[in-house]
């Protein structure tokens, strides 16, 4: 079966200057519907997507790439992360754009942090220790250390980390290490739950859904590892999906838990179905590296657009398969 | 006659022998005498002896046997006076009096007939008339309207109206119908006059309803006749008309009838006469006057006179106010001259139609009962002025035109915000859309339309101050421009007045529906959508419900995604296939033209049948998007600053229109440009460009990757380049990247339209970067060289001579070295640039574009198409031209491209060897060093030989030889040649190889273009080594003999001395003028050194 060719990007934006390496949107609430971009070169871009045109840019990190961005609650509240080893929190309120508070979290590594609400007004922050291996975990915005969560045996370097909140238990952190092996953690007993070596080169990214209890992961090699989580929190690999080209830089499933997204190291972002993880689309468009992805989370369907943001120095936005 | 007397007594004795001497003997002399006593008695004693003073005058009007004229107009005069000085407070001298003045008018034979008396004569009577009636007091002046009067007052008023109808003066006619005005009590001079109370009113109707059709009927002929009784009388008469009208058919009147109506069975005979107003008679009157009506307004509706125009007005006006229901019939065709009158002209007419329309919309929408039956008759007048205007626009001239648009646009505007509601009714919707279609339909037979070309210069000097003129739309069913701007009104005043989502739904569907009415249905949404944002809307109402500026937004996104779609907005404007069937011909015939017309000539011949039947359909296509453009401009005025937002998506399509080839097209895309430009508040075209490029490039870069489907973003960015400046070049290096990808990965199909983008480009980028003047700047010197040498002593030549010669002798080996250097040079250059890579980021933008350009040029160098070698030369030379000011990267990317440049210059088609020679000479403005070696190496023998060779053959050549491949060679190398020598500043042997290989061509057995091209390379040669040019021409020719100033000096030897004339004499004889005149010349002889 042939699908029809793949549209064209909505939008290109392009003027970021550097490598894009984080995105994220903030489109809930009545106002403006904007997108942060992470540069290589430590800028922050707030793009707003109306006038698609970047409306401020916020220099915090010295220089250092932005690796990941999110923002606690309102589009107001930024924190970044980069690779100063710092994160940072900023107020944007009313056209500030300032600093307000600092993590150091001591890591030079790409391991981007994960965000989790706890309740109103808390979250829970992982990000990567000072430690290769090491992965923090500390409440928001009071900064409160958790814990800290170093496997036993020798993984290697933490690649990629992600916080869920199981209904059954307390939180659980998923992480990728350097050897190929993912971990599941438990957060309040500080214990690894589960282990499984999903790839034979280092986890460059991953992704899970937690409602399904599913999970992708990604990483240099020519296939995308697909695994879930069973009752006991053990980890059962399921069948890969072989890519055309070698590796990934991220893995994004849409909030509706319809697609998966991921941005390749081939300039293609590849679209799949997340139930069969049947490929869908190849989005061709960026003349370099994609290195990240982000859904909006836009109120209109109609309106939910994936961002790519790409080492050619530009993000395009797409608009593909929110018609219902 | 200091003072007057005021004594009645003394007054009546002073008057009395005059008017006794009167009575008895009645002269003129007699009567002048009594007017100039009458004049020193006071006005109250005047009043006093009234009677008495009368009798002798009525005396003599009363005499029997004929009257006589001056005796009458003398007696008429005086009573004038003394009816202007006093009042008639008895019935009977009112009574009598106007009977005898009516006698005197009327035909002492037919008593209804006026008589052939003077005109004087009349005047005289109906101004004493006149006075009577004004001086008559208030309770017997009434009486004149008892029925029992009615036979004497018919005679007055039938007398009256004869005379206002048949006489010949003017004066005489408006004098009659002044009378009869003030007979009825309408008059209005500026005397004082009985006050009518609503009583009096009524029995005054009564009375008038029985002349009603008499007197309108007159009164109608006179003002639908003659046009040469001047303004005056029809002026008159249209009050006369509305006057009486309005009196016996006022609505006050009408409603409450029965109140003391006297029977009329108690006036005998005289009850025939009077009329009783029942409903009955007002219905058949009131028909009767439509028709009236009818013709009088169809007759002064386009009258000359404004004063005419301006009572038609009042007479509408008056009748509406105060008929308007006992008139039912009529409202309407008032409503129509009111309405007419609207856009008139004349500024008063208009003032006082605008006032009279407020009045009669604002009395009819407060009077609820009247109202719903004044809209429905004015949406029933559009819906029949909508149903008879498509014929009414193809039949009547447009004078009539024009008004009649006047009168819909009028309807529009009393409707006021009833259009809303007159609209929703489908079948005027539908009336009214059907009649713009038919009426907005576009004459497309124009052949030149299509034609015109944007030229190339015209896009260059684009971005100049000067505003391209809108092209007149040519429409089927009128000239007159007037009539489109009515039009276009009428559009806004339906948009403004109307549901906006109603009528862009309705007209949208019609643009969709069928080609035939899109181009119609896109002005009238144009300007729907203009007037409902309220611009360009004047003299209307204020709005209830203004459009939300979302609605607006939203409409404007809806319409230009419309106008934009691929099917309206991609359409055929240009015949395909070119080629000219000439062409085609000799192309057959001629295998050398197929070399220069190989592309253009591609098309098949067959498909110059379709040719001529698709103008029209290209000539439509080319308006539509004329209008889809215009179209664009108008929303973005009807938006003002809230249409940036929509730029991201219409600023891209306008431009690539600003590109179109057509001629049309790209005018109106300038102007749409410009009007957008205005709306957004953009200081420029270039302002607009700059700040919006990111929208542009966004869809200029997506577009180039798919050329296939949307081939025209190479044109976009032709014209951002040609609008804009330096500061777009930073967001722009990011596309050209994309270009030069794209060019990579499409080498064949799209090259030719890259070479395009790449052209602009590099000349935009020449134009922002590039100082001096570019290209050759040759020949600004050239003449006379030799006068200024002349200057020199001949004691400084030998001294320099002698120097030159030491220095020769002296230092020779060293000179050796020296002529290496050249050769040196560029290697040092390249070796520059080995540590290139290190400096490389500091490289300017736009040198390093040049640089990526050129690399291109390289390889497209030497592509099998002409056309596109042509234009990569082009570009070439602007590559060169922009990497002139920085030499270490020129010189390794001229190194690279040398070898395909000299293929140009040795074995391509003439026309590439030209272009291959100026990108040479621009080369060598830089690096002429660089190039001369080559060019000795390997460009000189080869041309040289060839040119040698082919010498011969052209001298020898008839007439066909110009056609040749040959010739055109020929032609091409010595028209590049001279300037090139120029540029290199070549050695004395090279010079020597080009002169002896040009020499032959100064043959005058040459083709006459070969000669001249060989001119201009001597007299570039001239430039370089005069004296070595000058001992060669005389070699061949020498026109006088030199003779020594000097018995030391050696007489002068030339070979060309004492020659006849020969083949090259002329020729000779040319260059050697740009010397000066070397006759006289004997110093600095270059003999000598050979």
């Amino acid at each position: 079966m042939m699908a029809p060719p793949a549209p064209p990007p909505l939008y290109t934006l392009r003027g970021a200057g550097s490598p894009l390496n984080a995105l994220h949107f903030s489109c809930y609430g009545g106002h403006t519907p904007l997108l942060f971009s992470g540069s290589c070169q430590g800028s922050v871009n707030v793009w707003n997507l109306i006038t698609r045109r970047a409306e401020k840019v916020l220099d915090g990190h010295s220089g250092g790439s932005v690796i990941w961005l999110n923002t606690l609650h309102s589009k107001d509240a930024l924190i970044s992360q980069g690779r100063d080893m710092r994160v940072c929190q900023w107020d944007l309120a009313e056209g500030r754009s300032d600093v307000t508070d600092t993590v150091w979290t001591g890591s030079v590594g790409f391991c981007r942090c994960s965000l989790l609400e706890m309740g109103p007004g808390t979250w829970l922050l992982a990000h990567p220790g000072e430690a290769m291996e090491e992965v923090k975990i500390i409440e928001m915005p009071s900064k409160r250390p958790v814990c800290s969560l170093i496997p036993e045996g020798k993984l290697g370097m933490v690649m990629c980390i992600k916080l869920w909140q199981d209904p059954g238990s307390g939180p659980l952190l998923l992480a990728g290490y350097e050897d190929g092996s993912l971990a599941v953690w438990d957060v309040s007993q500080r214990s690894v739950l589960s282990c499984a070596s999903a790839h034979p080169e280092p986890v460059m990214c991953l992704d899970f859904d937690p409602a399904g209890k599913r999970g992708v992961s990604g990483s240099s090699e020519k296939s995308l590892a697909s695994w879930s989580l069973d009752g006991q929190h053990r980890l059962q690999l399921r069948n890969a999906v072989a890519l055309v080209n070698p590796g990934i830089s991220q893995l994004c499933i849409r909030g509706d838990r319809k697609i998966v997204a991921s941005a390749g190291w081939d300039h293609r972002v590849r679209v799949f179905g997340w139930k069969k993880l049947r490929p869908l689309a190849v989005l061709q468009h960026h003349t370099d590296m994609v290195l990240s992805l982000a859904f909006s989370n836009h109120k209109d369907p109609r309106d939910r657009l994936l961002a790519a943001g790409s080492k050619d120095q530009r993000i395009s936005l797409w608009s593909i398969y929110n018609q219902d | 006659m200091d003072h007057q007397i005021g004594n009645p007594k003394l007054a009546f004795a002073y008057l009395r022998p005059a008017c006794v001497l009167l009575t008895r003997e009645p002269t003129v002399g007699n009567v002048k005498t009594l007017s100039t006593q009458l004049k020193h008695v006071t006005d109250g004693t005047l009043q006093q002896l009234q009677d008495y003073v009368l009798f002798p005058l009525r005396f003599v009007l009363k005499i029997p046997g004929p009257r006589q004229d001056g005796l009458v107009q003398a007696v008429a005069e005086v009573m004038a006076y003394i009816l202007e000085s006093s009042c008639v407070q008895n019935w009977e001298t009112l009574r009598d009096l106007l009977s005898e003045l009516c006698l005197c008018l009327c035909s002492p034979t037919d008593p209804g007939k006026p008589s052939p008396a003077s005109e004087e004569l009349k005047s005289a009577v109906l101004r004493c008339l006149d006075a009577l009636l004004h001086a008559a007091y208030g309770d017997v002046v009434f009486k004149l309207f008892e029925p029992t009067m009615l036979p004497g007052l018919g005679a007055a008023i039938s007398l009256l109206v004869a005379l206002g109808e048949q006489e010949k003066s003017r004066t005489v006619q408006a004098a009659a119908l002044k009378c009869l005005q003030a007979l009825t009590l309408q008059c209005d001079c500026s005397l004082d006059h009985v006050i009518v109370g609503p009583e009096e009113r009524r029995i005054l109707g009564n009375t008038m309803a029985s002349f009603l059709p008499g007197i309108t009927i007159a009164m109608s002929r006179i003002i639908t006749g003659d046009m040469r009784h001047g303004h005056a009388v029809t002026v008159r008469a249209i009050k006369v008309w509305f006057q009486t009208v309005g009196l016996v058919m006022a609505d006050d009147q009408l409603q409450n009838t029965e109140a003391g109506e006297r029977p009329p069975w108690e006036l005998g005979r005289v009850g025939e006469l009077v009329v009783q107003r029942t409903p009955d008679w007002v219905r058949n009157t009131s028909g009767r006057l439509v028709l009236l009506l009818k013709k009088i307004i169809s007759g002064t509706s386009a009258h000359q006179h404004w004063r005419v125009r301006l009572e038609m007005v009042n007479l509408s006006h008056h009748l509406l106010a105060n008929c308007n229901s006992s008139l039912g019939e009529c409202v309407g065709l008032l409503l129509e001259a009111l309405v007419g009158a609207v856009n008139d002209e004349e500024g008063r007419v208009r003032e006082r139609c605008e006032a009279a329309l407020m009045e009669v919309a604002e009395s009819s929408q407060s009077s609820d009962g009247n109202h719903r039956a004044f809209t429905d008759v004015l949406s029933e007048n559009l819906h029949s002025l909508a149903t008879a205007l498509p014929r009414l626009m193809r039949t009547s001239d447009d004078q009539h035109k024009v008004f009649i648009l006047n009168v819909f646009l009028g309807y529009l505007k009393i409707l006021g915000p009833q259009v809303k509601v007159v609209l929703n009714s489908a079948a005027h919707l539908q009336r009214v859309s059907k009649a713009l279609m038919q009426v907005l339909e576009l004459d497309v037979m124009d052949v030149r339309i299509v034609e015109e070309r944007s030229s190339v210069v015209n896009i260059e000097t684009g971005p100049g101050p000067q505003q391209a003129r809108a092209q007149r739309k040519h429409f089927l069913y009128f000239t007159d421009e007037r009539i489109f701007s009515i039009l276009k009104e009428i559009c806004r005043m339906l948009g403004y007045y109307g549901n906006m989502y109603l009528l862009v739904d309705h007209f949208m569907d019609l643009y969709k529906e069928t080609s035939v009415y899109r181009k119609q249905a896109a002005m009238v949404l144009n300007e729907v959508v203009t007037g409902a944002a309220g611009i360009g809307v004047t003299g209307a109402q204020e709005r209830q419900a203004v459009p939300s500026e979302e609605d607006m937004k939203a409409v404007v996104e809806s319409l230009i995604e419309e106008y934009t779609s691929l099917g309206h907005w991609h359409l055929a404007t240009i015949v395909r296939e070119e080629a000219d069937t000439a062409d085609l011909e000799q192309l057959s015939q001629s295998s050398l033209l197929s070399i220069s017309n190989g592309v253009e000539g591609r098309g098949n011949p067959l498909h110059l049948v379709h040719k001529t039947s698709t103008i029209h359909e290209l000539n439509s296509n080319i308006w539509q998007i004329c209008i889809q453009l215009e179209g664009i401009g108008c929303f973005a005025q009807a938006l003002g600053v809230d249409f940036r937002l929509i730029l991201m998506t219409s600023l891209y399509p306008v431009l690539e229109k600003a590109g179109d080839e057509t001629l049309l097209i790209s005018q109106a895309a300038l102007n749409t440009m410009r009007d957008i430009s205005q709306a957004c508040g953009y200081a420029s075209l270039k302002e607009l460009i700059n700040e919006n490029s990111d929208y542009l490039l966004n869809d200029v870069s997506l577009n180039l990757q798919r050329l296939g489907i949307h081939p025209h973003a190479p044109t976009v960015l032709s014209v951002m380049f040609n609008h804009s400046d330096p500061s777009l070049l930073p967001l722009v290096g990011d596309i050209v990247q994309d270009v030069l990808q794209a060019l990579d990965m499409s080498y064949d199909e799209t090259s030719p339209l890259f070479c395009t983008v790449l052209h602009s480009l590099m000349k935009a980028v020449a134009r922002w970067f590039v100082s001096g003047p570019e290209g050759t700047s040759e020949n600004t010197g050239i003449n006379k060289v030799w006068c200024e040498q002349d200057q020199l002593s001949l004691r400084q030549f030998l001294l320099d001579y002698q120097e030159q010669k030491d220095l020769a002798e002296g230092i020779g080996a060293e000179e050796d070295k020296d002529s290496d250097l050249p050769e040196v040079l560029p290697r040092t250059d390249s070796e520059e640039d080995v540590k290139g890579p290190d400096v490389k980021a500091d490289l300017p933008a736009h040198i390093t574009i040049a640089k990526e350009v050129m690399e291109r040029c390289i390889h497209l160098l030497s592509h099998s198409s002409l056309p596109l070698r042509l234009k990569v030369l082009d570009v070439l030379e602007l590559c060169v031209s922009v990497l002139g000011e920085n030499e270490n990267e020129l010189l390794p990317m001229a190194h690279r491209c040398w070898p395909a440049l000299l293929l140009r210059l040795t074995a391509d088609d003439p026309l590439a060897v030209l272009r291959a020679f100026r990108v040479l000479c621009t080369l060598g403005e830089t690096c002429g060093d660089f190039l001369r070696k080559r060019v000795c190496k390997e460009v000189l023998p080869k041309l040289t030989a060839s040119l040698s060779k082919q010498a011969p053959v052209s001298g020898r050549a008839g007439p066909v030889y110009s056609h040749t491949l040959a010739y055109k060679l020929q032609l091409a190398v010595l028209q590049g040649l001279g300037p090139l020598c120029l540029r290199l500043d070549l050695g004395d042997s090279d010079l020597e190889v080009v002169t002896e290989a040009c020499l032959p061509y100064l043959s005058c057995r040459q083709p006459h273009k070969l000669q001249e091209a060989c001119l201009s390379v001597f007299r570039h040669l001239l430039l370089v080594d005069p004296d070595a040019l000058w001992v060669t021409l005389n070699e061949l020719y020498c026109p006088c003999s030199y003779i020594p100033p000097h018995t030391d000096l050696q007489p002068v030897q030339l070979t060309g001395m004492g020659l006849q004339r020969n083949e090259y004499t002329d020729n000779v004889l040319k260059l050697l003028e740009d010397f000066g005149s070397p006759q006289d010349t004997t110093s600095g002889d270059p003999k000598e050194h050979c």
